[in-house]
């Protein structure tokens, strides 16, 4: 079963990486997505004129205001940014062949150490967040590294296949948040919701505008998302990385240590999925709870394969689909169609988007001599 | 049934050609009933090519091919298979996790039973053993476990193919394994039975055992091509030899009309290569040091036994030998990628550890499989001509790849190298099989190591290319560097070498004084130990 499963994920990915490689860049990189888009809304207007709205109102609602207003566009940029977090940490793994499915795991546990740091430890240190900020979210994003080691080392001295172990680690990692803000050392201080305290102001990731939820976070990601690129594609610790990942054994005949390069791309995976969270928790949420994370790990794998794998297209799948979220808000308070119709939508467009590189109707012609 | 002169199968003038090369070159093949037919050929002459031809696995360019008389057009396994031709594969086609008996239905329910049920049928009815009376219908969509176990050990105890129906198919021993292949192929009524390198896999002691199932399969009247390298095997149990080489039939003949000596000349050709270069001062300076290697494959058994090589400065050492015995694995335990079981590799006096230190060391390694181990698919020509770790750190500052150097290094070695097409920033999975082959040599070779592994250089490539390598590998001996090649091309090793081995089952011999004597090296390469009288 878990086999299938690897097998599954590994098509998708070479469906994802190779099969269009024929086209011309621009092709691949607007025109193909645009029209998946296009099919994706089409199928999508079916399904909400059978449920008895109009779609050209509907999409009216969620584009104005996802794209077109000042407060749905910054909210959009606000739902973008742990989609492309999660998104880079699953993408480089999976660009370097680790089969991370934790990234939901490593996400809560940044969280969680943002908030253990901003609840119980920020106390000790000067109240600046010139500080605070900082240190809260490099803790956090080791965290999220630690985390991810731990199936790397299972991997490299068991031979535990990663799969496996990160989605149970996603289930440890749920449960150790709800043992840790129900009743644990990190609930909040009456002790009675199933929350944590929030956190305090000196470690929260300030606001560019008052009254915007818009915070630098998003800045932080893009950053990241262009650090990684050139890590990966122009320095020789990114090479390697690639090379183990993409042919383990002519890299290891190259003199790279396969172990080594596994251990670093789970430690790097895991630490962006880390940061991820920490980021969310200290700019939005203030507090732990455990509605935390709607599954921006899981998201996050769909985020990546539609970007190729690539950290600066996930840049803009991240952003489709932090649209996308604003946009079904839109839906549901302007035209009150119901959350779970706005979630199939989302899912068909994640169909397509699977879909469309298998789609024989593209790979007739092969361009570029 | 069938007396002894019948022709089952007949290809008349088959070419096949891939490219520009003929790998099967018009040739004329026939097979009797109850015959066992050897064919006998070194690595690239040509048996796999036709036992896929015959098995509908490649079709044909040109000639036709015959079963008992009448043309058929083998478009697929299946319709070999169902035109009573069953093949083993030299690597078992298996399902480990599933029994004997599911394994061996599993074959026949590809087929409807209009196909193949009643000539089952009638093989078991048949027969004189009132075993297996009861005709067996296998329903198409529910599995029947005792009918398939009863159909197994029918079977089994009919050509004596002991195996356990219920045992899982993992647990079973290689000798086991094969013997279920066998019944798959004979439960589907195979009445020509293909084996590739039956024996490469098997013990002495089940190489006995093996014999005398074909026997019993030849007295049952089943025809079977038995392909191999070992030339003592082939004078043992066949009755007629063909020997390919170069893709052309060079001999058909009764078993026993030439000597062992006669064949392995056949099988090596006429004409050998001229050793055209002058020779080399010995030079007494060290580079490899090999004593008492014992190095273990992949399945645990003992692939390289007790070796001992000594390389120095200034000369070229070839080993020449049949594919598998043990090369692969002298190769890759001293580049450090097979762990060693005992005995030491020093390299220019240190004992470096771990793949990444030796290559420090000044090693160069062209690796044997180079789709796996030479070349990333996926990386641009241009990451590939830098997968030598040594190599990244020089056109990196700072662990930042130095675009510019790389530029410059990349396209060099593309111009120099002649790889086509001259781009670097193309996928290597685009090049064809010799240009791969080239932008692993370029790598390998450009940063002139003192200490070259080079395994088949020169595989997949055209005579220019070839030639090319080959310049450059004694141009490597010239500078004063050392070269181990190892390639299953006697020719290759003949014409490069200064000093020679042989390595056979795992053992290496020392063979430069034999260097004139090509029926001793064949002789030796196919693992028959040789007297100078």
């Amino acid at each position: 079963m878990m086999n299938n499963l690897i097998g599954l994920i590994r098509a998708i990915k070479f469906q994802c990486v190779s099969s269009l490689e024929n086209y011309p860049r621009f092709t691949q990189i607007v025109v193909i997505p645009l029209i998946i888009l296009g099919c994706a809304s089409l199928t999508n207007a079916i399904i909400l004129l059978l449920c008895g709205y109009n779609p050209v109102t509907a999409y009216t609602a969620a584009a104005g205001y996802s794209l077109c207003s000042i407060r749905g566009l910054s909210e959009t940029l606000v739902k973008t940014t742990p989609f492309l977090m999660t998104g880079l940490s699953v993408g480089i793994a999976f660009r370097c062949g680790i089969w991370n499915i934790g990234a939901e795991g490593q996400f809560l546990i940044g969280a969680l150490t943002a908030t253990w740091f901003g609840t119980r430890i920020a106390y000790m240190i000067p109240h600046t967040p010139w500080l605070g900020v900082p240190l809260c979210l490099c803790i956090a994003g080791l965290a999220g590294g630690v985390w991810g080691v731990i199936p790397a080392i299972l991997k490299v001295t068991r031979g535990v296949n990663e799969v496996i172990s990160t989605i149970m680690l996603n289930y440890v990692a749920i449960h150790l948040v709800g043992l840790m803000i129900e009743g644990g050392p990190l609930q909040e201080s009456s002790k009675i919701g199933s929350q944590s305290d929030s956190i305090v102001k000196w470690v929260s990731l300030p606001r560019f505008i008052e009254g915007n939820r818009l915070h630098p976070g998003i800045v932080i990601s893009i950053i990241l998302a262009i650090v990684l690129t050139f890590v990966l594609f122009r320095t020789t610790f990114g090479y390697q990385l690639r090379a183990v990942g993409e042919g383990a054994d002519a890299a290891k005949a190259a003199g790279i240590s396969v172990m080594q390069n596994t251990i670093r791309v789970f430690f790097i995976s895991g630490a962006l999925a880390g940061l991820g969270g920490a980021i969310e928790l200290t700019a939005l949420a203030d507090e732990l709870t455990k509605s935390f994370s709607p599954g921006y790990g899981y998201t996050a794998i769909a985020v990546a394969l539609m970007a190729k794998l690539h950290p600066l297209g996930t840049i803009a799948t991240a952003l489709l689909f932090g649209a996308l979220s604003v946009g079904s808000f839109a839906m549901e308070g302007e035209i009150g169609i119901s959350g779970k119709i706005t979630w199939m939508m989302q899912a068909i467009i994640l169909l397509y988007v699977i879909g469309y590189s298998s789609a024989r109707l593209f790979n007739k012609q092969p361009s570029k001599q | 049934m069938t007396t002894e002169t019948d022709t089952v199968l007949e290809l008349k003038n088959v070419t096949k050609t891939f490219g520009n090369l003929a790998a099967v070159d018009s040739v004329n093949f026939d097979l009797k009933a109850g015959e066992i037919h050897a064919i006998l050929g070194e690595n690239g002459a040509g048996k796999s090519t036709l036992m896929n031809l015959i098995y509908g696995l490649y079709q044909p360019s040109d000639g036709n091919i015959y079963i008992s008389g009448k043309i058929k057009q083998l478009k697929s396994p299946r319709d070999a298979i169902a035109n009573g031709i069953g093949m083993v594969h030299q690597h078992f086609m298996l399902i480990e996790n599933l029994t004997v008996a599911e394994n061996i239905v599993l074959s026949t329910s590809q087929f409807s039973s209009s196909d193949i049920l009643p000539k089952l049928d009638a093989s078991i009815t048949d027969s004189k053993s009132n075993e297996y009376h009861k005709p067996i219908k296998l329903s198409k969509f529910r599995y029947k476990k005792n009918e398939a176990v009863n159909l197994t050990e029918a079977h089994s105890n009919r050509f004596g193919l002991s195996v356990d129906p219920n045992a899982l198919v993992r647990t079973l021993s290689v000798g086991a394994k094969q013997r279920v292949e066998i019944l798959k192929a004979l439960a589907v009524d195979a009445q020509i039975l293909i084996l590739d390198e039956p024996t490469a896999v098997l013990s002495p002691n089940e190489v006995d055992d093996f014999f005398q199932i074909l026997r019993a399969l030849q007295n049952d009247g089943r025809s079977i091509i038995f392909i191999t390298h070992k030339m003592d095997e082939v004078l043992e149990i066949s009755d007629r030899i063909t020997v390919l080489s170069r893709g052309k039939k060079v001999y058909n003949g009764r078993t026993g009309e030439l000597t062992a000596q006669q064949l392995a000349r056949e099988m090596l050709g006429e004409e050998i290569p001229q050793v055209k270069r002058e020779q080399n001062e010995a030079s007494n300076d060290l580079v490899l040091s090999i004593s008492n290697l014992t190095v273990k494959g992949i399945r645990k058994e003992i692939a390289v036994a007790d070796v001992s090589l000594n390389t120095y400065r200034g000369e070229i050492v070839g080993i020449a030998g049949v594919d598998g015995n043990g090369q692969r694995e002298l190769a890759e335990s001293i580049m450090g990628l097979l762990p060693i079981t005992s005995g030491t590799i020093d390299i220019l006096g240190n004992q470096p550890k771990g793949t990444n230190n030796i290559r420090h060391c000044s090693v160069g390694f062209i690796p044997e499989d180079r789709r796996t181990m030479g070349i990333i698919n996926t990386f641009t020509v241009a990451e590939n001509l830098m997968l030598n770790k040594p190599y990244l750190d020089n056109v990196s500052k700072w662990g930042v790849i130095d675009q510019k150097t790389k530029t410059e290094v990349v396209t060099k070695l593309i111009d120099t190298y002649d790889i086509r097409p001259p781009s670097s920033e193309i996928p290597a999975s685009s090049l064809s099989g010799g240009n791969q082959q080239k932008v692993v040599v370029a790598r390998e070779l450009s940063p002139q190591p003192d200490l070259l592994i080079a395994v088949n250089p020169t595989r997949g490539l055209d005579i220019n290319a070839a030639q090319f390598v080959h310049q450059n590998l004694l141009k490597q001996r010239n500078r004063k560097k050392s070269v181990l090649i190892i390639s299953t091309e006697l020719d290759e090793v003949l014409l490069m070498s200064d000093r020679l081995f042989v390595m056979s089952r795992g053992k290496l011999i020392n063979a430069t004084k034999l260097r004139d004597n090509i029926e001793a090296l064949g002789l030796l390469m196919t693992g028959e130990t040789f007297h100078d009288e």
